[in-house]
């Protein structure tokens, strides 16, 4: 059974009524109002250019809204130097394209940025650096040069950037966009493992239906710069009409259990949220059926 | 020679430099060149055969160098040409002179080269600068060679990027596109790698960069053995120099 989100706890990052338009005239979010529920995971879905990645930014202090407010903590982010450090310090961005945000050319030197900036003794450094490489699982890239490494290699680096920071909330953009099969279940199985360790938030964006609906705690589903539903994935994932709206196809296992409840070939009635929750309910049916 | 500490390495090969440059015989230079080779190829445990085709890189440069020292020319052909010959007024050719310097100069240049490749071969570019960076080189410098050094791979692999783009669509399949293809090339570089800085300075942002790139230095220990062995290469280097040179 799937968690339900309390929307009670108070919510760790919210934002109220904000809107942001780049230079060029550009509306990319339009009053968007949201809370992302504390120490859960959170999927942002919507079609390119729906604003997610403006809306990351804007978490992370890197775009400052036009109007409306973000808030960190329960508390208002004010725009000035110690504000925005504090804010960069518990919300961590793993941007999409990992070779913009690579700059050392050696990886454990990469990785010492983020945690060096946060002004911790060098020991204490170098303690973040391997811990992070250990949960990234890069530990034996440690002294490989980064434009030696592979797109996947290279997007666990730049997860492990972030990890070194230890925030409270991890925002990823895209996390699995272009890794294999192998690379993107290993990221995901990362953030469960983080999530589930450490309590940290995690919140990313994906086109990925079937991925979101398997993975996620809440949704959101964004289009053209505003949140055009929220909600836990079961109710997103069985609205077809909300789904239509937001351009997006219904999971696999949405349209599979659907067709099987019809044909009677299901026990449960609560939809299942993984491939293996399915097999289940199926074998479940079956023990029943030869039980009779 | 990766556990050697990159101090170490960077004092040998500068010092190494120095003594090429300072004798500049062509037996030191000569001898330079052996040493080194033999220390990337053996000690280093680079493929000979890649070192070798490093060392025919500066080559064009050294030679179209090289020729302009070797000729020389005046207007009288009394001069002690070796071999020569008479372009309307002046006399053109080679002496003896003219060539002994220009063999001295083209293994000097070479020496040196091998002593940088020496260093390059044999120290990942972090380690050099955190070299520079223990010599107190302003900071403005190291954070801009590290940035640098990371776009060059950047730019190259955009490059090559475009170029396959480009070519697969037959982008240069005459000479007339291949011209406009090179210029889009050109100019797609740059307002690439313009956007790439962009996004490097938000990332840098997004993790508290506060104008400065401060990063961790891995804490080397310094060898009393491979000082020694170093500064016993030196002081045969240098004999074998003066020796030669009296």
């Amino acid at each position: 059974m799937r968690w339900y989100v309390q929307l009670k706890s108070k919510p760790i990052l919210e934002a109220r009524e904000i809107s942001f338009s780049y230079a060029d005239g550009t509306q990319a979010l339009d009053k968007i109002s949201l809370s992302i529920p504390r120490g859960k995971k959170t999927a942002f879905l919507g079609p390119n250019g729906a604003g997610k990645t403006t809306l990351f930014l804007h978490f992370n202090g890197i775009l400052k809204p036009n109007r409306g407010k973000v808030c960190y903590d329960g508390r208002e982010v004010r725009y000035n130097h110690t504000s925005l450090l504090n804010l960069r310090k518990n919300v961590g961005i793993v941007f999409q394209d990992p070779e913009t945000q690579l700059f050392s050319s050696s990886v454990w030197q990469e990785i010492s940025f983020g945690p060096v900036n946060l002004g911790l003794p060098k020991e204490k450094v170098w303690e973040r650096v391997n811990q992070a490489m250990a949960e990234a699982g890069i530990t034996d890239l440690r002294d490989k040069p980064t434009h030696f490494l592979s797109y996947g290699q290279k997007k666990r680096v730049a997860i492990a950037d972030i990890l070194a920071m230890k925030p409270k909330v991890l925002i990823c953009d895209e996390p699995t966009a272009w890794l294999d099969v192998k690379c993107a279940a290993q990221t995901m199985e990362l953030f469960d493992l983080i999530n589930h360790t450490t309590g940290v938030t995690i919140i990313f964006s994906t086109h990925d239906v079937d991925l979101a609906y398997s993975w996620a705690d809440y949704i959101f589903l964004i289009k053209n710069g505003k949140i055009i539903a929220e909600g836990i994935p079961e109710h997103i994932f069985y609205n077809q009409r909300l789904l239509a709206e937001a351009e997006l196809d219904r999971p696999w296992l949405v349209d599979i259990y659907e067709e099987l409840k019809r044909k009677g070939w299901v026990a449960s009635n609560v939809p299942p949220s993984t491939k293996q929750e399915l097999l289940e309910q199926i074998r479940e049916k079956n023990v029943m059926v030869t039980n009779d | 020679m990766r556990h050697i500490h990159p101090a170490e390495k960077f004092a040998f090969a500068l010092t190494t430099m120095i003594i090429c440059l300072a004798l500049s015989t062509s037996i030191t230079s000569l001898l330079v060149i052996l040493l080194m080779a033999g220390l990337v190829i053996i000690a280093g445990r680079i493929p000979a055969l890649f070192y070798l085709k490093l060392m025919f890189l500066p080559m064009f440069f050294l030679v179209v160098g090289v020729l302009t020292v070797a000729f020389s020319f005046s207007p009288k052909d009394t001069y002690p040409f070796l071999w020569g010959f008479k372009l309307g007024g002046y006399a053109l050719g080679v002496t003896a002179a003219g060539l002994a310097t220009a063999r001295e100069l083209f293994l000097k240049s070479l020496g040196a080269v091998s002593c940088l490749y020496f260093l390059s071969l044999t120290t990942p570019m972090v380690e050099i600068l955190a070299v520079l960076r223990n010599l107190k080189l302003p900071s403005l410098f190291i954070e801009l060679m590290t940035l640098i050094y990371r776009f060059i791979f950047i730019l190259l692999e955009t490059t090559e990027k475009i170029f396959i783009s480009q070519s697969s669509r037959w982008g240069y399949a005459t000479v007339k596109t291949s011209y406009f293809s090179l210029g889009q090339l050109g100019a797609n570089l740059l307002t690439k790698s313009y956007y790439h800085s962009q996004m490097l300075f938000t990332t840098l942002l997004a993790r508290c960069y506060q104008g400065n790139i401060n990063v961790l230095e891995k804490p080397y220990p310094l060898s009393g053995k491979s000082i020694a062995m170093f500064t016993v290469a030196e002081l045969i280097l240098l004999a074998l120099g003066l020796w030669f040179k009296a």
